[in-house]
């Protein structure tokens, strides 16, 4: 399988360019830059710490809630309107299709995410922070908020209705977070597989500024499983 | 260069194709004419692509719509039932997210989307956003967007749809002149774009094919060209006896009284000149006067509903 990076890219341009001429993008930007930079008054600047830790740790779940608001048209919106047909009629693969809009998603989250640059600079500017663990805190938001993308993208396909796919988005993101705390309310192996399927215990160690290695493949088996099912249930809507 | 053989397709337990076989041959517009439901687009959805076939081969330009899927979509422009537009694209964003797509080479890319403004007459909106051009202009973005790569097949379902009469004429025109240069299938209930743009029509009613033929030949095997209606001034039944006298003719069929004591009758003959002159010369000879006399040709449309409704009867 060949992947043409210039189709890639022009879908993923489509999409970035819906972000931006739409009020649900300027919505999202919106409220991730007054929720974050509130936290990161009240808590950085009270506590003095040179940290962005509990920036990331408090806003994390906002993603949850922003989430399905910025993946629920990724397909849902073509079906709807008529205009999977072009793209299925186009020379393109599927995975051209779901890695062109993946990407376009990950560019907008990279324009909400410039904004903790500024939070960023305060930091450094006025203290000494440890840059080891806040690499650590940046990898592990970023791969939550790139699974998450990836689950909105495939729960997108399922539906043609935008609210049908924002609700399921809402709902799988929100067991894969609290499946976790039933993990810890039961002992034993059962406990431990629930914790180790939760999006919440799997956080933990990189905002105490700590990279493990499953937690990352962790993060990048749900980005995969992510996108590999678009493409599977893409795949069995030409049949 | 379009194949379709024995080509069905089922949703679940309904079968909206079945078995329908037909040809177009290179540089040809075929119409696909039916009533509503008939399976017009679900046969375009097989033709590109969209849609796999339950069964039967169907091959477009030489490449088979199930094993080589890439190839037919390299080689064809679809113009889908709803045009698919992003309501939220200037045209011209719109138009080189296609030719990306589309696989047009960025350096031609500039060229070949204004020549396609120019040709559909979209300069003049390309800034503006597609959601906010009318109906029309929509259509023809639809158009402009399965004309852009320059594709040797064309698949249009329903081109005219939503347009004026003014803007309606114009797109047959357009559709008409890329013939010889590309192979078309339309896809129409509105039979006048039928006789008027396609080489050659394939009715289907209830996913079957009720007729093949080129546009002339369909409409005269149905009424052989011989039927004719005459309107003599006279006596009525002494000029019904004289008409089914006349060589040539082999059925008379009185029509009713007009004004003025003239008659009406529908003629079956033999379609010869001579037959018709015989009739004049009857109605001379008897001093009476004929006010009418001209050939029945059955139009698209009364043989489109007597090959639909006889299917419909059996």
């Amino acid at each position: 399988m060949s992947l043409s990076w210039n189709k890639i890219w022009a879908l993923a341009k489509k999409e970035i360019g819906y972000y931006f001429a739409s009020p649900v993008g300027y919505l999202v930007l919106a409220a991730f830059f007054f929720v974050t930079g509130l936290f990161f008054a009240l808590i950085v600047l009270g506590s003095r710490a040179a940290s962005m830790v509990p920036v990331f740790q408090n806003t994390v779940i906002l993603l949850l809630f922003l989430t399905p608001g910025i993946t629920m048209r990724l397909w849902s919106e073509e079906e709807k309107s008529g205009t999977a047909e072009l793209l299925r009629t186009s020379p393109l693969t599927l995975w051209e299709i779901v890695l062109g809009k993946y990407l376009g998603v990950c560019v907008f989250f990279a324009v909400m995410l410039s904004a903790t640059l500024v939070y960023l600079l305060v930091i450094v500017l006025n203290g000494n922070p440890d840059w080891g663990p806040l690499f650590a805190n940046y990898l592990g938001y970023v791969l939550v908020s790139l699974s998450f993308f990836a689950l909105g993208l495939f729960v997108s396909t399922l539906s043609d209705n935008q609210m049908v796919s924002m609700v399921l988005t809402w709902v799988l993101l929100l067991v894969l977070w609290i499946v976790g705390a039933t993990g810890n309310l039961m002992t034993g192996p059962v406990g431990d597989f629930l914790k180790s399927l939760s999006i919440y215990d799997q956080t933990d160690d990189f905002f105490k500024g700590v990279i493990d290695l499953t937690h990352v493949l962790y993060f990048l088996s749900l980005i995969f499983i992510g996108l590999f099912f678009s493409v599977k249930v893409l795949e069995s809507k030409r049949s | 260069m379009i194949e379709v053989k024995d080509l069905v397709r089922t949703y679940g337990p309904f079968t909206a194709v079945d078995k329908i076989s037909f040809s177009v041959p290179k540089g040809t517009i075929l119409g696909l004419l039916g009533p509503n439901g008939a399976g017009k687009t679900t046969s375009m959805r097989v033709l590109t692509t969209s849609l796999p076939p339950s069964a039967g081969k169907v091959t477009v330009a030489g490449y088979d719509v199930t094993d080589q899927a890439q190839e037919v979509r390299r080689h064809i422009g679809y113009l889908p039932e709803i045009p698919p537009i992003y309501h939220d694209m200037t045209l011209i964003s719109y138009l080189k997210f296609v030719a990306d797509i589309r696989e047009i080479p960025q350096d031609k890319k500039a060229d070949r989307i204004g020549e396609v403004l120019e040709m559909i007459d979209l300069t003049d909106v390309s800034k503006r956003l597609i959601g906010h051009l009318s109906l029309g202009y929509r259509q023809r973005v639809g158009l402009a967007q399965a004309l852009l790569h320059d594709p040797e097949v064309l698949i249009l379902d329903e081109p005219t749809r939503g347009l004026d009469p003014k803007q309606i004429l114009e797109i047959r025109k357009l559709i008409k002149s890329l013939s010889g240069r590309k192979t078309i299938i339309l896809s129409t209930h509105i039979l006048p774009e039928v006789s008027s743009t396609c080489d050659n029509v394939v009715i289907i009613d209830r996913g079957k094919v009720v007729a093949a033929d080129s546009v002339e030949n369909l409409s005269q095997r149905l009424t052989g060209g011989k039927t004719l209606e005459v309107q003599v001034k006279g006596p009525g039944a002494e000029v019904e006896r004289a008409l089914a006298k006349c060589e040539g003719v082999s059925a008379v069929r009185p029509l009713g009284k007009e004004s003025k004591g003239a008659s009406r009758f529908e003629l079956s003959t033999d379609g010869s000149d001579e037959t018709r002159e015989a009739i004049f010369q009857c109605v001379v000879k008897n001093k009476w006067a004929l006010y009418q006399l001209s050939p029945v040709g059955m139009s698209l449309e009364e043989v489109f509903v007597k090959l639909t409704t006889k299917e419909g009867a059996s």
